[in-house]
């Protein structure tokens, strides 16, 4: 029975890490917070129910949701994000709290606003033994995609010559600058690979929890907590934030409902007061 | 007044920015820091202000020890400081920032029904610095508005406007053409009557001219120290400015 | 960040004309028109209650529909469990928000102002989410049954609308009276300074976390106050006060009004209500009408309505 309950919050904090490293990259190379994050993440899963309607194939969906949504990224990037990179810091997050208006509207004009569902592939429909209990193969399924991507996220930043360019843009831009580290492009790599990622976290989560419009502001705040307690910048806040959250939310709400929010609330609070820069400042 | 500094020891990363630095002031005076550069004279004076804690030793100020009081703390103090980038009101006036500054003086910062602007005292006291420090002709002027000499005046107002025990001046003179510079001068000369002063410098001559006493840093070690006349003279200052 | 200049004269001169305008509507209007002044007349109280802390400390929230719930739950749990009349049930909303404010405040107002909208957006949510599930408060079906202060002694019946919006318009008035006298004092002087330099301001000695724990905890006990008032217009609550979506109008209706200038939040929140209401009477998608909007005057007109009475009132000069 606890193993059902340990996996449900590694698969809740697999789709929470999707979502908190994209928003923590952005944050550490831009020092803004996209606060339209979850607003991506709904267009993700909206998106993909279109191709899953249309061609009958989640893998399609799968593969083609997060692609279009970090296409949307890029376009964001370029039209509106690229030119106010000097504005004050409280301008530009004000503007992506406009963007949820829109992408709200935006969805409910497309869409409708009841909500919809996908199912999961046959190949994922059933139930694997994972020591002598069945659990649902598809909720694995999301657990190894978060698995995958943490470890690709990892060895990209810390092995590779273009995760030392993006790292050293995030610790150091005018620094990054003076070596010729092209900043504008990896901001907008980054910036649409986030949004690529929130759409992953979109339509993997979709055939779990449906697809409707509200879906983005309800993952946004433990995702902005998340960010908060990793620290900006931190691929490896975002992965601890993401397990310590995703636990103390998925076990609180089945054996204290009404306590898992107070303690949510505690934990940041107690961060916030001793550690304001979050557990891991980059 | 009395700042000591006792054998203060300050570490970045691999490089030892201040070692065993110990300075001493028991009466009012003008104290200059002057140093080449990576000497360790914005961290001595950092430390003292209290924008960093050093690794090792004690400050004590008036007697007691004010090791983990941090910039605030320091300020109710007395211990006041001029920053090496402007740092003001940009949306105040001269008059307005003067006045605010002048709150904290006279303890009432915590007022809520008394409008600020129109209290007498704080009025008259905004202007008597305001002519102190040569800015009685732009009272009204917006900050960022003013001259950048003008702009170092009045950062040099709104640290006096506390009524310190202790003035820290981070190289009042940064930025300034020869002419500002001479009326800067000036200004802390007159300053330094009323003010016990701690400066900290690039420019020698501004030293020489208003400093009673001259503390010499070189990669973080004090190596010289004593009246202009001396350090001026001094084989050992020229070798480590002019290099070996 | 920035805030409007400092106009002590079009500041009042603006607030009397609203004044006025509220006044005659609520004369001359019908039963609807005065239920929406007062309507408006509480959002303006919402609004002042963000302006404050958007100007005097440079802290912009996301989550102060929470307060707006504490003070209407406050008020409608006083009133209905322990009897307590109206009137003084808003002014003890009052209490119970600033003291949340003040707790909130300790652990909060330093952080910078990126995580502080973040940290506030969360808490709000979660505030949202703990009365949808509370039985105590009624869940998803609210509080109902909630009376207005009875001054029928006085020979005035609270229940006529006319009468209901005055009473707002009265509280408003208070309010914005002593806001402002704050804002002119040493402590809304000092506050405005944090918004500019707060370096400079611990530099000088000043209590940063004090003032601006005092400026949350006034803002949080003002939006109390308006949540007290709207859950007397309306005679009930339900959870859907605390949603995200109140916040953000609220911060809609600063930016559009201009943040700093008090009655530049009241102008603000008199016009989006307005838009709003009339908008979502032609469109279905008015959301992404205000969107664009929002971003529009963010992007070019810094100080937002204020800013175009200011430059008019220069070109007339």
């Amino acid at each position: 029975m606890i193993l059902i309950q340990i996996l449900n919050a590694l698969q809740f904090s697999m789709t929470l890490f999707l979502l908190a490293v994209g928003l923590t990259i952005i944050f550490g190379l831009m020092k803004i917070v996209n606060l339209a994050h979850g607003s991506l993440y709904m267009v993700g899963a909206y998106i993909g129910l279109s191709i899953f309607n249309y061609t009958e194939s989640f893998w399609l969906a799968l593969i083609f949701a997060p692609v279009l949504t970090a296409l949307i990224g890029a376009i964001l990037y370029s039209l509106l994000f690229k030119h106010i990179q000097n504005a004050d810091p409280m301008k530009q997050v004000l503007l992506t709290f406009g963007l949820i208006y829109i992408g709200l509207d935006s969805v409910r004009l497309l869409w409708g606003t009841m909500s919809h569902s996908i199912s999961a592939p046959n190949l994922l429909s059933n139930s694997l033994l994972v020591l002598n209990e069945p659990y649902p193969s598809y909720r694995l399924f999301v657990i190894l995609v978060g698995f995958v991507v943490m470890f690709t996220l990892y060895f990209v930043l810390e092995k590779t010559k273009i995760g030392a360019k993006v790292r050293a843009s995030v610790d150091d831009p005018e620094t990054a600058q003076l070596l010729q580290i092209n900043t504008d492009k990896i901001l907008f790599y980054t910036f649409a690979l986030g949004c690529g990622l929130a759409g992953l976290a979109g339509i993997t989560v979709a055939p779990i929890l449906g697809v409707e419009p509200g879906m983005d502001m309800e993952v946004l705040v433990l995702t902005l907590i998340v960010v908060v307690l990793g620290g900006p910048g931190s691929l490896k806040g975002a992965i601890i934030g993401s397990l310590l959250i995703g636990f103390v939310d998925s076990f609180g709400k089945v054996y204290i409902p009404q306590l898992a929010q107070i303690i949510i609330y505690a934990v940041m609070a107690l961060t916030l007061l001793f550690k304001p820069d979050g557990l891991y400042k980059r | 007044m009395s700042l000591s500094l006792n054998n203060i020891n300050k570490t970045f990363g691999s490089v030892k920015v201040l070692n065993n630095v110990s300075i001493n002031s028991i009466k009012k005076e003008c104290l200059g820091i002057i140093g080449p550069n990576g000497a360790g004279k914005s961290t001595l004076f950092k430390v003292i202000s209290g924008n960093l804690k050093q690794d090792t030793g004690d400050i004590f100020f008036n007697d007691s020890n004010i090791n983990n009081l941090n910039i605030e703390k320091r300020a109710r103090l007395g211990i006041s400081q001029s920053f090496q980038k402007n740092s003001l009101f940009s949306e105040m006036t001269v008059k307005e920032s003067l006045m605010l500054a002048l709150s904290h003086k006279y303890k009432i910062t915590f007022n809520i029904l008394h409008s600020l602007l129109d209290n007498k005292t704080i009025n008259i006291d905004a202007k008597t610095i305001a002519k102190d420090t040569g800015l009685l002709d732009y009272l009204d002027i917006k900050s960022d508005n003013l001259a950048y000499g003008l702009q170092r005046q009045l950062e040099l107002g709104i640290a006096i406007a506390c009524n310190p025990k202790l003035l820290l001046l981070d190289e009042p003179t940064a930025g300034m053409s020869p002419a500002e510079t001479k009326g800067i001068i000036i200004l802390i000369k007159n300053l330094s009557i009323k003010y016990s002063i701690i400066i900290v410098e690039h420019d020698m001559d501004v030293i020489y001219e208003l400093a009673d006493r001259i503390y010499v840093l070189d990669r973080g070690s004090l190596i010289f120290e004593g009246d202009a006349k001396s350090v001026k003279e001094s084989k050992l200052v020229q070798k480590i400015y002019l290099g070996i | 960040m920035r805030a409007a200049n400092y106009n002590p004269k079009l500041r009042l001169q603006l607030m009397i004309i609203l004044l006025l305008l509220a006044l005659i509507s609520n004369i001359f209007g019908s039963y609807f028109t005065r239920f929406f002044i007062a309507e408006i007349t509480i959002l303006s109280i919402f609004a002042m209650s963000l302006d404050f802390i958007a100007s005097r400390g440079g802290m912009i929230s996301l989550g102060h529909a929470m307060f707006l719930g504490i003070g209407a739950y406050a008020s409608a749990i006083l009133t209905i469990n322990y009897g307590i009349s109206p009137f003084s049930s808003t002014l003890y909303t009052f209490l119970v928000g600033a003291i949340i404010g003040i707790i909130i405040g300790y652990f909060i107002v330093l952080l910078d102002g990126i995580f502080f909208i973040m940290v506030t957006l969360a808490l709000g949510e979660m505030f949202n989410a703990w009365v949808f599930t509370s039985d105590y408060l009624g869940g998803s079906d609210g509080i109902s049954g909630i009376l207005r202060p009875n001054f029928l002694i006085l020979g005035i019946d609270m229940n006529n609308p006319l009468i209901f919006s005055f009473y707002t318009i009265l509280w408003l008035l208070g309010i914005y009276f002593i806001l402002t006298k704050i804002t002119d004092s040493p402590l809304g002087r000092n506050l405005d300074a944090i918004r500019q330099n707060k370096d400079r301001i611990s530099a000088i000695g000043g209590y940063t976390k004090a003032y601006k724990t005092i400026a949350f905890a006034l803002s949080a006990g003002v939006a109390s106050i308006a949540g007290s008032l709207y859950v007397q217009l309306n005679g009930f609550i339900s959870p859907e006060l605390t949603h995200w979506t109140v916040s953000g109008e609220g911060l809609i209706m600063i930016i559009v009004g201009g943040i700093g200038s008090i009655s530049g939040a009241i102008l603000g929140a008199t016009v989006v209500h307005i838009i709003q209401h009339e908008l979502s009477n032609i469109i279905n998608w008015w959301m992404l009408v205000i969107g664009f909007g929002f971003i529009f005057i963010v992007l070019f007109m810094k100080d937002g309505l204020w800013g175009l009475l200011e430059q008019i009132q220069k070109r007339l000069r």
